[in-house]
């Protein structure tokens, strides 16, 4: 799932400085899985702005509401009253969540309170770590479940940099090198074959908004 | 649990009223089919245990708060909170043949409980 991180509270006070009143929108999806922006977190950040307030002694008002997700503009609709008396809105969804806000609101600011970092896995309760960086173009199928996009400081496709060093990145010596793991697994699996073959450079497909349409869907949402 | 240990008879009987045509409208027209328990992978991957229905979830959810005026007790609140949030993923993929919008009127049992403070706690030790 996704995972965010909240911001410093000191950027966000800078957004909303010039601002009356704020309205925090939670997100119950993935930010409240990875405790960065699910209704615990908007009373959390909403104490802690009233607080911040209240001694600089300024006028204004905050309030918070959580929609199940703000991905979804099925969920957004119960926001438009409540947006309609703010000033601004504070998202605490992923950056998915604030651009559709921003864009179901285009005449309100809405700025994001939290900083989305990677699709990633849950080690434990408020630990997660980075897996994915949804480039598009998956190739876990050759290089053992280990990807080279995100785990490679280079990104590299194809074996390992002149930097390696043994098992570590030359980055770090607290890094491992993502392709000395890759060569690890496939030898256990006796699929080193699987990393001979050249790998051309990914098309990046970074440069425009990518939609994802499942299989047996392409019919309903074709495009002319 | 929650914040608070009351609850605000108010804000629920607000939350009704303001959705009253949709809430009244699912309820009548569920003919409790059961169509649209197939189409729930939960229910599926719970050996189609009942509670997974999502006509279940919210005929025992927004249903039950619509039928008893908003007037529940915490613990019922707490029930449905465990009902709409854990065994329910608004995945909005359930389906119904007469057209009832089930994830928006489970969508609303979550509003009804979030508004008395009551949510999916994702940092509570199981």
């Amino acid at each position: 799932m996704i995972k965010a991180k909240s911001k410093p509270i000191e950027e966000i006070v800078d957004y909303i400085t010039p601002y009356r009143d704020v309205l925090i929108v939670g997100c119950g999806g993935c930010v409240s899985v990875c405790l960065a922006g699910g209704q615990k977190e908007v009373n959390i950040l909403q104490t802690e702005l009233e607080l911040l307030r209240d001694k600089t002694k300024t006028d204004g008002q905050f309030s918070g509401f959580t929609v199940e997700r703000q991905c979804n503009e099925q969920y957004l609709g119960v926001l438009d009253d409540m947006v309609e008396t703010a000033d601004c809105v504070l998202s605490m969804a992923c950056g998915a969540g604030v651009q559709l806000l921003a864009e179901r609101y285009p005449n309100k600011p809405v700025f994001p309170a939290v900083n989305t970092i990677a699709i990633g896995v849950d080690l434990d309760v408020g630990l997660y770590e980075e897996r994915c960086r949804a480039c598009g173009e998956c190739v876990l199928a050759y290089t053992a479940g280990i990807c080279p996009v995100t785990r490679c400081a280079k990104g590299l496709f194809n074996g390992p940099c002149g930097g390696t060093n043994g098992d570590k990145c030359e980055i770090s010596p607290d890094i491992n090198c993502a392709w000395h793991e890759i060569y690890t697994r496939l030898k256990a699996q006796d699929r080193l074959e699987d990393i001979l073959k050249i790998h051309p450079p990914m098309q990046w497909q970074n440069q425009i908004k990518r939609t994802i349409v499942q299989k047996g869907y392409e019919q309903r949402y074709h495009q002319e | 649990m929650g914040t608070t240990t009351e609850i605000n008879t108010d804000t629920i009987q607000s939350i009704l009223k303001q959705n009253k045509k949709q809430i009244k409208l699912g309820l009548a027209m569920c003919a409790h089919c059961s169509l649209c328990a197939e189409s729930c992978f939960l229910f599926v991957s719970h050996d189609n245990d009942p509670e997974y229905m999502p006509s279940y979830k919210f005929i025992n959810s927004i249903g039950k708060l619509y039928k008893k005026k908003g007037k529940v007790s915490r613990q019922v609140l707490e029930d449905m909170r465990d009902l709409v949030f854990e065994k329910c993923a608004l995945c909005t993929r359930c389906y119904c043949p007469f057209g009832i919008d089930i994830p928006a009127l489970i969508t609303l049992g979550r509003n009804v409980c979030r508004s008395q403070g009551l949510f999916r706690e994702y940092d509570r030790e199981w």
